[in-house]
């Protein structure tokens, strides 16, 4: 039996990256696509319902074509981000501590998962999953049927990680959020200025784990027309090698965006929208973060 | 100064939501204050009482009340955050930016300063994914916090964006609050001030200070203090606050008078403001004695 191990005061949760990333989709053969020319491979059926699991390295995307969760997610067409889960130590403790400080507990609607996984309400109509077995008995063993023979663990492309999620934020309410993370997940602000890939602006918040980040965007200046609801963007995936995978990921057949100023250099790069709305973005990036 | 920067109460009027909206905007007001019992209160239910404030054109300044929140353990505390929570989605349905919360006179609540202020936390925390501010306000009979100084305090130490003070200048002047005690506070922290004056002196108990707010307030101009209610007014505008004002006036005789009339009297109680006692981004303009 291992002793105890209390987290320590800086990374509350035992936060240990990022388990997956959730999708809605009307389209899920669409989605599952591109994933696949993002170097994810189809790996698990669910059992029940209109839902795949795709993964590659460490990274695992839950792709939810159910149609009560895209109705409650994706008000229009295109796929929209319906949920991270955290790696914690312990899922009860964590889902417990966030309610106390004020998280509103995720409602009872059809997840993507039946396991009972606990999860707070995040920005938009996103959820925020607390998993603790992410080590030798799979979460996904109770609600997926793996394909035929799949290679269970492929490897990444590129090496490719999770790297975060970028979140657009109504003016004036970076602050509000950067409490709401720090507060109930323990991330921390990085000082102004300091900034990764090909879009600097905004706020990034570092997990407690050093290993993913939000970028909290607000609407561009004088865009009082534009619509802008709060909710998660997109990916963004790291690399070490930044323009070797833009290479790798255009001979599958991706484009990515060739002007100025996100332009693909050994800063990062984003690849063009599909599907009415998805796109990703890749930045350099040495530690493997979740992988 | 402009009327823009004003709006009235819905608890200051008589008579069914459509009624009191009308009203508020047949006297030129561009924002109301929402009772949230204005809402679930309706007939049809509070979705047409929500439909109702969109179809009005009016913005929604805020909606109130949340009461007795703060310093609750166990069962009760569970129950609060229960109330706070259907409130916060009320506030969402209708628009409103921000809730009021007053500060607590239940006899169960702990009047620890670190409990206070971890409650007001979790409070400003549950408003954030929806995009509602919460504004916490001294009752001048609240049981641990009474006057803007305690408010101020526990906003201050529970450092949050999403937390900030609602000032009700009835409190102020019903306490005797000195005008000095704006200075110790962070401007930007003020999320919402509410106006009203009374037609007597400052009441002595915490149980006159009840009556009076509940039953007899009148508009600002209207009062027994209209000096330091105008010196208010102006120190708030010279700290550079510039979010909404409200009218807060509970009156037993404005509930049994035609609401159009009662928002005639919001809106010269406007003028009163404008004419006497300053005007924003124009130097301050005293009145003339004569």
């Amino acid at each position: 039996m291992d002793q105890e191990q209390l987290p320590a005061p800086s990374n509350p949760l035992g936060m240990q990256g990022v388990e997956f990333i959730e999708y809605t989709t009307r389209e899920p053969l669409a989605l599952g696509a591109l994933l696949q020319q993002l170097g994810f491979r189809p790996i698990a059926r669910h059992r029940s319902r209109e839902v795949m699991l795709y993964r590659q390295g460490g990274m695992n995307i839950i792709v939810d074509a159910h149609p009560e969760s895209v109705r409650e997610v994706s008000r229009g067409s295109a796929p929209a981000i319906a949920a991270v889960a955290f790696r914690v130590r312990d899922a009860a403790l964590a889902h417990r501590r966030a309610l106390e400080l004020g998280a509103w507990d995720m409602p009872t609607r059809a997840a993507a998962m039946e396991l009972l996984i606990p999860g707070v309400h995040g920005v938009g109509d996103s959820l925020i999953y607390f998993v603790d077995r992410h080590d030798e008995l799979s979460i996904y063993d109770v609600d997926f049927v793996y394909l035929e023979g799949v290679d269970r663990a492929p490897p990444a492309l590129a090496g490719l990680h999770w790297f975060g999620l970028v979140q657009a934020v109504q003016s004036d309410r970076i602050d509000a959020w950067i409490d709401f993370y720090r507060t109930l997940f323990g991330f921390e602000p990085l000082r102004r200025g300091q900034y990764f890939g090909v879009l600097p602006k905004g706020t990034l918040l570092r997990s407690p784990d050093g290993g993913f980040y939000f970028q909290l965007v607000e609407p561009p200046a004088g865009a009082d027309f534009v619509e802008w609801n709060e909710a998660l963007l997109r990916v963004g995936l790291g690399t070490a090698d930044v323009l070797g995978a833009v290479r790798a990921l255009e001979a599958r057949g991706l484009v990515f965006v060739d002007r100025e100023p996100v332009r693909p250099s050994e800063k990062g790069a984003l690849t063009q929208i599909y599907l009415g709305g998805f796109c990703v973005e890749l930045v350099v990036s040495s530690v493997a973060g979740s992988a | 100064m402009k009327l823009e920067d004003f709006g009235m109460d819905t608890i200051t009027l008589a008579g069914p939501i459509e009624a009191k909206l009308c009203a508020v905007r047949d006297a030129g007001f561009t924002q109301i204050m929402l009772s949230a019992r204005d809402l679930v209160g309706h007939p049809d239910g509070e979705s047409a009482a929500v439909e109702a404030v969109r179809r009005s054109g009016l913005r929604v300044t805020g909606l109130q009340v949340l009461r007795d929140f703060e310093g609750l353990s166990g069962q009760l505390h569970a129950y609060k955050v229960d109330v706070a929570k259907a409130m916060l989605r009320l506030a969402h349905e209708v628009g409103a930016p921000l809730i009021l919360a007053c500060s607590s006179t239940s006899a169960h609540a702990d009047g620890d300063f670190d409990a206070q202020v971890a409650d007001l936390r979790k409070l400003a925390m549950l408003g954030v994914p929806l995009g509602i501010r919460v504004a916490y306000e001294a009752l001048s009979w609240g049981r641990r916090v009474d006057d803007l100084t305690d408010a101020w305090a526990l906003v201050n130490a529970a450092n949050v964006a999403n937390l900030g003070l609602g000032i009700d200048s009835f409190h102020m002047l019903a306490r005797e609050t000195p005008l000095e005690a704006l200075d110790a506070i962070n401007p930007a922290k003020i999320f919402f001030v509410q106006l009203s004056d009374f037609m007597w002196s400052a009441p002595s108990t915490p149980q006159e200070r009840l009556e009076t707010a509940r039953h007899s307030r009148v508009f600002p101009g209207e009062g027994a203090h209209s000096e330091p209610l105008g010196d208010l007014i102006r120190g708030l505008d010279n700290l550079g606050y510039a979010r909404d004002y409200s009218f807060e006036v509970f009156n037993d005789d404005y509930i049994q008078m035609p609401p159009a009339r009662v928002a005639e009297r919001a809106r010269r109680s406007v003028q009163w403001i404008t004419d006497h006692v300053s005007r924003r981004s124009l130097p301050v303009r005293r009145s003339v004695a004569t």
